[in-house]
């Protein structure tokens, strides 16, 4: 893998901020595109270096301008990292001028600062991206000495305009016919002007002398660009080669190389850091230790030592004597204990994390011979090797599967971790085939053959051989982190505003394709007539305290969980306060219970729903009278205040309805009942 | 190299994100937990001291011992919580709390200990049943009824929650009370007792001459789990394994992960429950003690204002990331809500052969889907619906899973699996899905691989024969963890004093004897066919051997010699020069 340079050139010309009524202005939609691949490359972390250069401005700032030369061209930022103070730029500094420059001079300009600026720069390749509308006037003058420069350099140019090329000639070629179906938006091409026709011609001759093949595929529409970045790139991560020697026995070794190949990525994790300073050296933790007395009694670190569980015995088991008396792993090693039937290992049994894949030593010829003949036996035996793999000396080894996988591009051996003895839960379930009750009738089963057959997400082609999928999640981007990109992104710009909804587009993909959907709607309503389904009673709300607070024990003052034997989501504040809060004063104790209960509340009023909402008026009034027993009744007023913002904010104004009838039946003292009043009056 | 390494470093310590998740997913299975509780019932009269016609080494009494034994340690390995107890019933001394004749409480319903391990251990072999008979000796005059009743006074003397709550009665007599019709009834009732107290009773019976007769008393004593019903009992055992494998069966409670809705559309709906056949097990964390006593402490962790010293309490924090030199910052609640999707649930996308599942399409270990009647009536039926046909047509389910709220949807693939007994009628799979999660496109990397130099013929057979030499039956509990048992001998070690740990065998090691005289000749023939004599895969790479594909093979004039020409030429050591030779053409 390697890093790319790329100059973004944006036309600021005066015509580029002109909009039809109704529709975004050529330069808004230009940034638009601008910001959405910058996004994609300071969230995918990638190393490519972007530059930007204006052209149109007032005035002129580049290395060429000279007398009447390269005037109204500004390189506005010189190749680098992007990030969120670029973004910043594009949203609100760039802004449409009053002059225009020809798009050919900043192409100029383009050139001279990549070559300039890469020099002694390791890079694979360096583009310059054109956003224009081609409205200035242009000379074709320097034509020739532009291609022929970007020919010698192999600097990629690519064209971003708002409006398609090729529809104004009736198709000029193949490629520009073959194109078209991708141009198929409603851009009237009316509005076009002499001088952009001039342009696109000088556009179309400029790619296409570029590269007679796929010269005019390089220029894109807005909109079409817009759609294809809409998608967060996923990370690029470089393999990391391990070396090792698969062994067969102690006589037969093989030199080899593995990679990880599927492994589930992990987002970063957050830093703590201070909610006033924003600061994470402003967070500090300590760790106190004490005994299990009634007074706590605090010791000194140097006081403990460290012991382990065996059974109903506590050893103590310093850390110099387990490191003494540990498994010792002696080495990295890739050793086939023996060879397996391949139906032996069932897919269920995988263990671990990743897939890793192996292949012979890069340049060693004999290993590949011998590591080539060890995969085709494997594959003709239809056999698996059972291996003991071991990462390094530090790790422990593990057992696994290494099986042959062919493609014509390579071969290599898949190794998958599998259990150990200890990782199995050998558990039985009742038989279904052995009771009466649970045996579908003839006409139960053949609406679920229907049911698959609607269902069915996989057609053979006609040469049955190859198959279309119309649902493949390995094409999917997490969404997830598409999530969490969408919400960095919008706090970046807008750190005090809630965060925004999920994007339709990505919810859409999670979803049953439409065709499937539509097809499936007529044996679903079979499979429902002719399967009685009953609800036994309302889903036991399965949480009990401990599961209702443990969102805020992390990082508390208190690491010990509360002991909660109710499981009915009921419960009493006093005794989750005393199993919970030992250290903390009074205060503390009414604090947190306060933001427990605003978290509880707020998960109880995302499922809106009376049965959540009496949970949550229940929350509320306990929390209530444990405040007034203790004197603490701004504490509630305060917990009640954020929460009437909260329930503002979600639009449920019926719950905050059933808060105040439900805060009215009961009698409690004055001081609350005007504070309530001044607080439902706001 | 650093992306590896800390991984691995972590591994079975702490592995930061991976080892959240799992942690979440613990807490929901002990969330209800009272402690599971199992007593051993043990007959202790004489039949059960005699091996059964000589054709076992173990007699019915060593191979229940060494299974409760087995029990006890797998207990402290993987759920040290659990309360066990051994009673003997038929014993010439007695004790018990209500001071039963011949009815023998050798343990207490408590957590399993290396003490108690070790009591055990003083009564298996030869010497232990001498031991045995000297200590407690042998009685036929029992009571089962009593026996059953002291369990249950063993259960009620227990002060902590039990969540379940089972006896497993091991005999070899299938009609204690014969001759004695009053003992037989006060058995039933007890029997009976226990089934409304909701205690599970299981026969572990053992061989007997004749055959274990199930139908001439023990029909009306067991209870079995309703969730456990076979519709079959299993056979009597005659071997340890096959006891074992009846007692592992039931030995943990299972406990679903979640319980969800499995949705085909919006508005129709059965209830199903998720549950792990496979759980990393990890070396417990140590816990901290007190220097002077040995008594465990607390830890408490604050956290404060660095500049300010004040506390701070969890409101008081937000959470941050770093991109494009920008400190991005959200509240904690934030950090959460972004992650949420779905309500938990599993939603039906479609149907695919199950052909198109990849097998390297893996990043974390399969869950398993069984059908919970409980919540929605008719599930069961709709389930097994789905598991025939999905079986008959060979398809798997895809579907979007949720197991619960702020946890962001990954796809499964529901495979579906059929009920299998083996020979004794133990389950050995049982009837469901297995719910197999696959990868998103993040999730796959890109790697660099190695140009293939395909292997003749000649080289491809050699392998085979040797692959051949080396083949055994996998299975799933062959191999021991080395490094827990090693660590859990260990502290056996020092809980009871002894002057150095059992060595435990490292099963993970390849048996480098056994394999060489299996192999004879077949590593140096392979390796004249695929390495030049001066090849030396320690150091770097030499010259090529050869690497033609099976095509060129036919032209080559070397591959005239026949494969015994080959053997004895190996044999006599003469292949060197004409392998030697047919390199060197090669290379050209």
């Amino acid at each position: 893998l390697s890093w790319s340079s790329i100059v973004l050139c944006l036309d600021v010309g005066f015509a580029m901020g002109n909009a039809a009524p109704g529709e975004e202005s050529p330069l808004e939609q230009a940034k638009k595109v601008m910001t959405k691949f910058l996004q994609r490359q300071v969230f995918a972390e990638s190393k490519d270096e972007v530059a930007v250069v204006l052209f149109g401005t007032e005035g002129t700032r580049n290395d060429l301008a000279s007398g009447d030369q390269y005037q109204n061209i500004t390189v506005h930022r010189s190749l680098m990292l992007p990030d969120f103070d670029l973004l910043e730029d594009i949203q609100n500094v760039i802004q449409p001028g009053s002059e225009q420059a020809d798009f050919l001079d900043a192409i100029i300009v383009c050139m001279d600062l990549l070559q300039k600026e890469t020099i002694g720069k390791k890079y694979e390749k360096r583009h310059i991206e054109l956003f224009t509308d081609l409205s200035s006037p242009v000379s074709e003058d320097q034509l020739e000495i532009i291609i022929a420069n970007l020919k010698k350099t192999g600097i990629l140019l690519q064209f971003f305009l708002p409006f398609p090329v090729d529809a104004d000639d009736g198709g000029g070629g193949t490629s520009a016919s073959a194109h078209s179906h991708v141009h198929r938006n409603s851009f009237a091409r009316k509005g076009i002007t002499e001088q952009q026709k001039e342009g696109i011609h000088v556009v179309k001759k400029l790619m296409h002398t570029l590269d007679e093949e796929g010269g005019l595929e390089e220029i894109y529409t807005f909109r079409e660009s817009l759609e294809r970045l809409s998608m967060f790139k996923k990370m690029e991560r470089r393999p990391v080669a391990w070396p090792c020697q698969l062994t067969i026995g102690s006589n037969l070794s093989i030199r080899i190389v593995a990679y990880k190949s599927v492994k589930e990525k992990v987002k970063k994790t957050w830093t703590v850091v201070d909610a006033k300073t924003l600061r994470k050296d402003d967070v500090q933790k300590e760790t106190v230790y004490c005994l299990n007395d009634d007074d706590e009694t605090e010791i000194q670190k140097d006081d403990t030592i460290q012991g382990f569980r065996y059974g109903s015995d506590i050893v103590p088991f310093s850390k110099v004597d387990e490191e003494q008396m540990k498994y010792k792993t002696e080495a990295k090693c890739f050793s086939v204990l023996g060879f397996s039937r391949s139906c032996q290992i069932q897919r269920q049994y995988y263990m671990g994390n990743q897939v890793l894949k192996v292949f012979a030593a890069k340049d060693d010829e004999n290993a590949a011979v011998a590591f080539s003949a060890l995969i085709h036996a494997l594959a003709e035996l239809k056999v698996v090797a059972i291996v003991r793999y071991a990462f390094d000396r530090r790790c422990n080894p593990q057992i696994g599967v290494a099986f042959p996988y062919i493609k014509d591009a390579y071969e290599c051996l898949i190794y998958v971790q599998l259990p150990y003895m200890e990782d199995l839960r050998q558990y039985m379930f009742s038989s279904l085939k052995n009771n009466k009750k649970y045996i579908p009738t003839e006409d139960q089963l053949s609406a679920i053959d229907s049911l698959i057959d609607s269902m069915n997400l996989v057609y053979e082609d006609d040469d049955g051989e190859s198959f279309e999928d119309l649902f493949k999640p390995s094409k999917i981007p997490n969404p997830h982190f598409q999530r969490l990109y969408q919400c960095l992104q919008h706090k970046a710009f807008y750190p005090n505003e809630p965060l925004p909804p999920i994007e339709p587009h990505l919810l859409e993909m999670l979803e049953m394709p439409c065709v499937v959907k539509e097809r499936c709607q007529a044996p679903l309503e079979k499979v429902k007539a002719l399967f009685p389904l009953k609800d036994v009673g309302k889903k036991k709300e399965d949480k009990t305290a401990q599961d209702i607070f443990k969102d805020n024990n992390e990082g508390g003052p208190n690491p010990k969980k509360p002991k909660a034997e109710d499981e009915e989501g009921g419960f009493s504040i006093i005794s989750i306060a005393e199993g919970n809060v030992t250290s903390v004063s009074i205060f503390l104790q009414i604090f947190f219970l306060s933001q427990q209960l605003t978290n509880r509340i707020d998960q109880f009023l995302e499922n809106k729903g009376s049965q959540y909402y009496m949970k949550g008026i229940n929350c509320i009034k306990v929390f209530r009278e444990e405040a007034i027993k203790l004197s603490k009744v701004q504490c509630f007023n305060d917990f009640l205040q954020a929460l009437k913002s909260k329930v503002e904010d979600k639009a449920l104004a019926d719950f905050w309805e059933i808060v105040m009838q439900g805060m009215m039946a009961i009698p409690f003292f004055f001081f609350f009942l005007v504070y309530f009043y001044k607080l439902s009056m706001m | 190299m650093s992306d590896w390494v800390s991984y691995y470093r972590s591994e079975g310590a702490e592995e930061e994100d991976d080892e959240q998740e799992e942690g979440a997913e613990a807490v929901v299975e002990h969330k209800f937990a009272g402690r599971d509780s199992l007593i051993f019932l043990v007959d202790a009269s004489k039949a059960m001291f005699e091996s059964y016609e000589n054709e076992e080494v173990f007699t019915p009494f060593d191979m229940t011992m060494q299974c409760i034994r087995n029990v006890y340690t797998s207990k402290i390995i993987s759920s040290d919580r659990d309360l066990l107890s051994v009673v003997f019933y038929g014993t010439e001394k007695n004790k018990n709390s209500a001071d039963f004749k011949r009815v023998y409480v050798l343990q207490e319903l408590d957590n399993p200990g290396a003490k108690r391990v070790l009591e055990l251990d003083k009564y298996r072999g030869d010497q232990g049943q001498i031991l045995f008979r000297d200590t407690f000796g042998h009685s036929a005059d029992y009571s089962l009824g009593e026996a059953l009743w002291a369990c249950s006074n063993l259960f009620s003397d227990v002060r902590v929650r039990m969540s379940h709550k089972r006896i497993m009665l091991f005999t070899n007599e299938d009609n204690p009370h014969a001759n004695d019709s009053a003992k037989a009834k006060l058995a039933r009732t007890r029997a009976g007792d226990l089934r409304d107290t909701g205690i599970i009773l299981d026969l572990m019976h053992l061989k007997k001459p004749g055959g274990f007769d199930i139908s001439l008393f023990y029909r009306d004593i067991i209870n079995i789990a309703e969730d456990e019903d076979l519709g079959i009992q299993p056979h009597e055992s005659g071997k340890l394994e096959h006891l074992m494998k009846k007692v592992r069966a039931k030995e943990t409670k299972k406990r679903a992960l979640v319980r969800l809705n499995l949705y085909l559309s919006k508005d129709l709906s059965l209830t199903v429950g998720v549950y792990s056949l496979l759980q990393k097990a990890y070396k417990p964390y140590p816990v901290k003690l007190y220097r002077e006593t040995n008594e465990p402490i607390k830890t408490k962790t604050r956290m404060f204002n660095g500049k300010t010293g004040s506390l701070l309490l969890p409101s008081d924090t937000k959470r941050a990331q770093m991109y494009g030199n920008r400190q991005i910052v959200l509240e904690k609640e934030e950090t959460e809500e972004l992650k949420r999707f779905d309500l938990p649930g599993l939603v039906l996308i479609g149907f695919k052969p199950l052909s198109v599942l990849k097998q390297h399409h893996y990043i974390r270990p399969s869950q398993f889907v069984y059908p919970e009647e409980a919540l929605v009536k008719g599930s069961t039926t709709l389930f097994n619906a789905l598991l025939m046909k999905c079986l008959e047509r060979e398809v798997l389910a895809l579907c979007r899973y949720t197991p619960r709220r702020n946890t962001p949807p990954r796809f499964v693939a529901l495979v579906p699996q059929e009920e299998e007994l083996d020979e004794q009628k133990v389950q050995i799979a049982p009837p469901g899905f297995h719910l197999i999660f696959l990868p998103y496109a993040d999730d796959k990397r890109k790697v660099d691989f190695t140009e293939k130099v395909p292997a003749n013929r000649e080289q491809v057979d050699k392998m085979k024969e040797i692959i051949q030499k080396l083949r055994f039956k996998y299975r799933t509990d062959s191999f021991e963890n080395p490094v827990l048992q090693q660590h859990f001998r260990n502290l056996e070690a020092l809980a009871l004093d002894m002057m150095e740990p059992e060595q435990a065998e490292d099963l993970t090691m390849p048996k480098a004897e056994e394999m060489s005289r299996r192999l004879g000749n077949l590593v140096e023939e392979f390796k004249q066919l695929v390495y030049p004599p001066d090849y030396d895969p320690d150091r770097r790479a030499v010259k090529r051997k050869q690497g033609d594909g099976d095509g060129q093979t036919e032209k080559k004039p070397k591959t005239e010699i026949s494969r015994d020409e080959l053997r004895s030429h190996v044999q006599k050591g003469t292949l060197d020069s004409k392998t030697h030779f047919n390199m060197s053409k090669k290379t050209e």
